[in-house]
């Protein structure tokens, strides 16, 4: 079905070209609104740090801070007609900031950036889950996260498993999914929150996703890239998945170099990426979908990635 | 006729970045470094403001005053036993149940606190993780193997022990002045890396564990407050809880 309206759609292309074949080419090849450009930045694991690591850090001297990312987020925004602003989780906890405020310039700060969501890593529950529930309330984007059962706690509908954004003709559908906070904090801190495999709710969740006609699915990620044991992981999220175009991660605090590319369940590329911590740096991905989508399709179709010359 | 116009067509698509018949994306990474020389946001900045100097004057808040500073070091060191003793008390008064022991590895505190006044800044560069405070239940053959791991990596803050090290092993251990009992169950508090098992320390991975996510830096904190109000200074000595054997 899909294949035949790509036929269609390139055979009206075709016609085109050979009806007009002296107009620039821009003007013809494609119909305008099919060009889909999408710029993707993204954070994880910032850990409180509005500031910028004091002169006094050995490694750190100097990186981070909100206002400089602000500031940088705005440029891009200038740019570049269309952006997403997402964090993989873990935006609490970390400076004193957060032992005194619990949260509230951290997610001011994300409020004033334009953050479009975020996920929740275990940190985000360190002041408990009434403060997280009270903090988030505040937020101006959702916090997606899908395999965490939030009923009967303070944060039961303050979170939502997905939401979809139409950016332009792009609609996203972004997803969210958390790690298994058992010994990683206090149990008392999860209170009566139940932890589901986020395997599993990422799947059903994107295939509602994909369902509602979404251009590209987008999954928040704190399960953390990737780990020696079978521990659940960004990379067997990328493989053990249907629909999914790209993983935003964290919880390993791991500058990727370039995102990781995985062929998933249903023979499509699966991208990973995470963008260290602290906010020392903003990941970005511009995407340029291509009108042959891959619903339905049985061909394999890659994602071709390249790296942007300068910054 | 179509299938050709398709053909056709896919030859015009290559010239194309970002299309063919089996891609569905060309994207473009970049990662951006962002660093206090960069130019910042005016809005963002404003927002912070209140809260930084806020923080700045709560960090600057004077605690309790300190007449010769304390200082780590192993086996044994004033600051190591005020650590101890701190957390022995203050996991005491909040989990409401008398506490035998307590000890903490010696890398979770990570500088001095200097002498004259104490500033909540101080205890922040001793310890800038957010460790928490827990409660184990331990029997006394399980404490035995504690105290020879810690004998064995030459010391470690500690409360409501006296022993000795001797060849790498713990020896003429005291608790609370009484002999070790092996079968007794003992009250310990610790911090939550060791009870995860962290620095050697498996022996204390399954013991039941109570956790009330109470941060440790913030039990230093209080535990000074509460001393500087019954008019003491926070100046701690060693007194032989762990000495070398000769």
């Amino acid at each position: 079905m899909q294949r035949r309206k790509f036929i269609k759609e390139t055979t009206f292309a075709g016609g085109a070209l050979l009806a007009s074949s002296l107009l620039p080419l821009n003007s013809f090849c494609v119909p305008a609104n099919d060009v889909k450009n999408i710029t993707i930045l993204h954070t994880n694991d910032v850990h409180s740090r509005l500031e910028p690591f004091s002169q006094e850090d050995n490694k750190n001297a100097g990186l981070g801070g909100v206002a400089a990312r602000a500031a940088l987020i705005n440029d891009i925004r200038a740019e570049v007609e269309h952006v997403l602003l997402l964090d993989a989780g873990d935006f609490f906890q970390g400076t004193p900031y957060f032992n005194l405020y619990k949260g509230e310039p951290e997610i001011k700060a994300m409020n004033l950036m334009g953050y479009n969501a975020a996920t929740l890593g275990e940190h985000d529950f360190e002041a408990g889950m009434d403060n997280l529930a009270n903090q988030i309330s505040k937020a101006t984007f959702p916090i997606v996260i899908c395999n965490y059962n939030f009923t009967n706690t303070p944060m039961e509908g303050k979170a939502v498993p997905y939401t979809i954004i139409k950016k332009g003709n792009i609609k996203i559908g972004i997803l969210g999914v958390g790690i298994d906070n058992k010994g990683l904090i206090p149990d008392e801190l999860f209170k009566n929150a139940k932890y589901n495999n986020p395997i599993e709710s990422a799947n059903t969740v994107a295939d509602i996703l994909k369902k509602e006609n979404c251009d590209m699915i987008i999954c928040l990620s704190h399960l953390g890239d990737r780990y020696n044991d079978d521990t659940l992981s960004d990379e067997i999220l990328a493989k053990e998945n249907y629909h999914i175009d790209l993983i935003i991660g964290g919880h390993t605090h791991k500058f990727f170099k370039e995102p990781k590319k995985y062929f998933n369940r249903n023979g499509n590329n699966t991208l990973v990426n995470q963008a260290g911590w602290a906010g020392m740096q903003l990941g970005r991905l511009d995407y340029s979908l291509s009108r042959t989508k891959n619903k339905n399709t049985t061909k394999s179709q890659t994602i071709v990635i390249r790296k942007k010359n300068a910054e | 006729m179509l299938k050709l116009t398709a053909i056709f067509v896919g030859a015009i698509f290559s010239i194309l970045p970002y299309t063919a018949q089996s891609q569905k994306a060309t994207v473009t990474y970049s990662t951006h470094t962002i660093s206090k020389q960069d130019k910042t946001d005016s809005a963002l900045a404003a927002m912070l403001k209140p809260y930084t100097e806020n923080l700045n004057n709560y960090l600057h808040t004077v605690i309790g005053f300190s007449t010769r500073g304390l200082f780590k070091k192993q086996p044994e060191s004033g600051l190591g036993n005020f650590m101890a003793d701190c957390i022995r008390e203050i996991t005491s008064q909040k989990y409401e149940r008398s506490v035998d022991i307590a000890c903490i590895n010696y890398g979770s505190i990570k500088s001095f606190i200097p002498k004259g006044d104490i500033m909540i800044e101080d205890i922040y560069t001793v310890i800038p993780f957010d460790n928490v405070i827990v409660l184990q239940e331990i029997k006394g053959n399980v404490l035995l193997q504690l105290l020879n791991k810690i004998a064995e990596r030459g010391g470690l803050p500690i409360s409501g022990i006296k022993m000795q090290i001797k060849n790498k092993q713990a020896e003429n251990i005291l608790i609370n002045d009484k002999s070790l009992d092996e079968n007794a169950l003992y009250i310990i508090a610790t911090n939550d890396y060791m009870a995860n098992g962290g620095d050697g320390c498996n022996m204390l991975k399954n013991l039941p564990t109570i956790n009330k996510g109470y941060l440790f830096r913030d039990a230093v904190i209080e535990y000074i407050q509460q001393t500087s109000k019954k008019g003491k200074t926070i100046d701690w000595k060693i007194q032989g809880r762990i000495t070398y054997a000769n």
